[in-house]
């Protein structure tokens, strides 16, 4: 029996990932301190064991209040994934199955959409809708990363059109929604998998840029971008605020961007 | 020159498309702008003659076209919250934000492409993992982390700069410039890993093609075989990703130059959006769009003058 190789991106990623996710989803239930109760007495502390991260200007527990910050900024993350990848699958799949002018056209519109950066659109997109508060971040930044999953998907879709197995299932007169479900979908996931890691830590980026802008999530909701905006005022009293805010976020987007190595990786390996 | 010509053709056309799109969307969105000065309460009166003196009672068109032709002549109306114009707001800010972006490019480009060179050759070594994952790394730490990092240590600790207190461009340049090689350091990281990871790609696939087989099977060094030929077929999608690079500074410094303090566009940008300036908005939109559009169109044209196949019009 031919002994499988570790593939050491995809574990490193998973249990970086794993850990940090278990965390925020116990987080959510459960912090040590109240994330928002001041303590006079207890304010600048230096992380020890009681406060793990220490406390900022008003003593509050910093590390508490990143668990809540990475809740927001996960759910936020998620949900912007889930719009961008449904409807760019959705754009993706008509378009390169059927071809036609409506490509030719939505894909000069993508080709200029994608070459601005992410960031900038979602800030014009956010200034349009209205005013910042979660739900509007998550409705511009999901706007936003639409046209990256259509165009992966496009070129996925595109290139099983012409695939024997189509042609055999279209011969045995399936339909083209049921082709394109049940036939093409799961063989595009090969691509849509990375595409789905690369997005999610583009949307944990790009979050965290536009609460820590200050266009982004606003109190009484706190995301991890915005406690590196709080952290950054008192960074001089309290540096380890904003060091462990920002290590946060750093090892997500990294344990993320291991898993899509990694995928990346089995999927050589097994062409 | 055939092919230049097209492409800055085209290039004006995009710009027309694209400012025509966003003065369309601000027109929608932005209300009515005299009553945005006056107030709720201003009387009818007064409203319609300030209209008058903005020009909005004339039609969406006429409109359009003078707001355009402000590009050219520089008057682009007047900031609601500064009350000057918006030219003279935003230029010494573009001066700023394009050395910040100058400096981070010449950095990645000059750091990134010997680095991606000598991390290929550690390609199918132990340390190619470790390498992966710096690499991942690098473009895992957020630019507004990295800058948050160096203004406590070079900025707090050291004092080689004071964050926040950015010195005037034109009487302290060498000061200035020290505060922005930080900023374009930041900046950069990101940015060049993914520089490394897609060049030392490109020269994977390009060493695997069958004439660099030919040319080993026929006595001459790996070496060579790289830096003669596999180095000049890759050029062309290293020129393209620069361009997009030049593109995508330009949205990493908005959040960048509110880490330093650097009074540079994307400050601007974001305080205009919060307080709804949409003259300064909508003029920004226009300029960043052009930035981004330039950055592809030289791109295509550099390509072009390295690559004779595409002067003859083939595909590649």
């Amino acid at each position: 029996m031919r002994k499988r190789k570790i593939n050491g991106y995809l574990l490193v990623g998973l249990i970086i990932t794993g850990a940090l996710l278990l965390m925020t989803l116990i987080g959510a239930f459960h912090t040590p301190w109240d994330p928002n109760a001041m303590s006079a007495t207890e304010k600048f502390q230096a992380p020890s064991l009681a406060h793990l991260f220490g406390t900022d200007r008003f003593g509050r527990d910093i590390f508490s209040r990143v668990l809540k910050g990475s809740g927001t900024t996960l759910a936020i993350a998620l949900a912007t994934v889930a719009i961008g990848a449904v409807v760019g699958t959705l754009v993706g799949a008509v378009t390169g199955f059927f071809g036609g002018v409506v490509d030719d056209a939505l894909m000069r519109l993508n080709d200029a959409l994608t070459a601005f950066p992410s960031i900038l659109l979602a800030l014009l997109v956010i200034s349009i809708v209205g005013p910042e508060n979660k739900y509007n971040v998550v409705l511009a930044l999901g706007i936003v990363f639409i046209p990256s999953f259509a165009r992966v998907t496009r070129t996925a879709f595109a290139g099983l059109r012409d695939a024997n197995y189509i042609t055999s299932a279209r011969l045995m007169g399936a339909s083209n929604g049921r082709i394109l479900l049940i036939h093409m979908l799961p063989n595009t996931a090969r691509v849509l998998l990375p595409a789905v890691t690369i997005g999610f830590n583009n949307a944990v980026l790009a979050e965290a840029s536009m609460s820590f802008l200050g266009i982004g999530v606003t109190p009484p909701d706190a995301s991890l971008g915005y406690l590196l905006k709080e952290a950054q005022s008192m960074l001089a009293l309290a540096p380890w605020y904003a060091l462990c805010t920002g290590t946060v976020i750093a090892l997500l987007v990294f344990g993320v961007g291991l898993i899509g190595e990694g995928l990346q990786k089995m999927d050589r390996e097994v062409a | 020159m055939k092919y230049a010509l097209k492409r800055i053709l085209m290039l004006v056309l995009t710009m027309v498309i694209v400012s025509f799109l966003t003065f369309l969307a601000f027109e929608l969105i932005s209300g009515d702008p005299a009553e945005a000065k006056l107030g709720t309460e201003a009387t009818p009166e007064r409203l319609a003659a300030l209209r008058h003196e903005m020009g909005l009672d004339r039609p969406f068109p006429v409109r359009y076209v003078s707001w355009l032709a402000g590009f050219v002549s520089g008057d682009l109306g007047t900031s609601y919250n500064y009350d000057m114009p918006v030219w003279e707001l935003i230029a010494p800010k573009l001066e700023v934000t394009l050395c910040l972006c100058l400096l981070s490019f010449v950095l990645i480009t000059a750091v990134s492409i010997p680095l991606a060179i000598w991390s290929y050759r550690w390609t199918g070594t132990a340390f190619d993992a470790v390498r992966t994952a710096f690499n991942q790394l690098c473009m895992a730490v957020p630019p507004f982390f990295t800058g948050i990092l160096m203004s406590y240590f070079f900025g707090i600790v050291m004092r080689l700069f004071i964050p926040g207190d950015f010195p005037d461009l034109r009487t302290d340049f060498g000061e200035a410039v020290t505060h922005l090689f930080f900023a374009a350091i930041c900046l950069g990281i990101p940015r060049a890993a993914m520089t490394v990871r897609m060049m030392r790609s490109t020269v994977i696939g390009e060493m695997q093609k069958a004439y660099v087989r030919t040319a080993i099977s026929r006595g001459n060094d790996r070496r060579g075989v790289l830096t003669r030929h596999v180095l000049k077929n890759s050029l062309t999608s290293a020129v393209t990703f620069l361009g997009q690079t030049m593109a995508e500074l330009i949205g990493g410094s908005v959040v960048v130059e509110q880490v330093f303090g650097i009074p540079g566009l994307g400050r601007l940008l974001v305080y205009s959006i919060s307080n709804r300036d949409y003259p300064v908005v909508e003029t920004l939109v226009v300029i960043l769009a052009f930035w981004v559009v330039l950055a592809g169109t030289l791109a295509d044209l550099i390509n072009q003058r390295i690559d004779p196949r595409l002067r003859l019009g083939g595909a590649v």
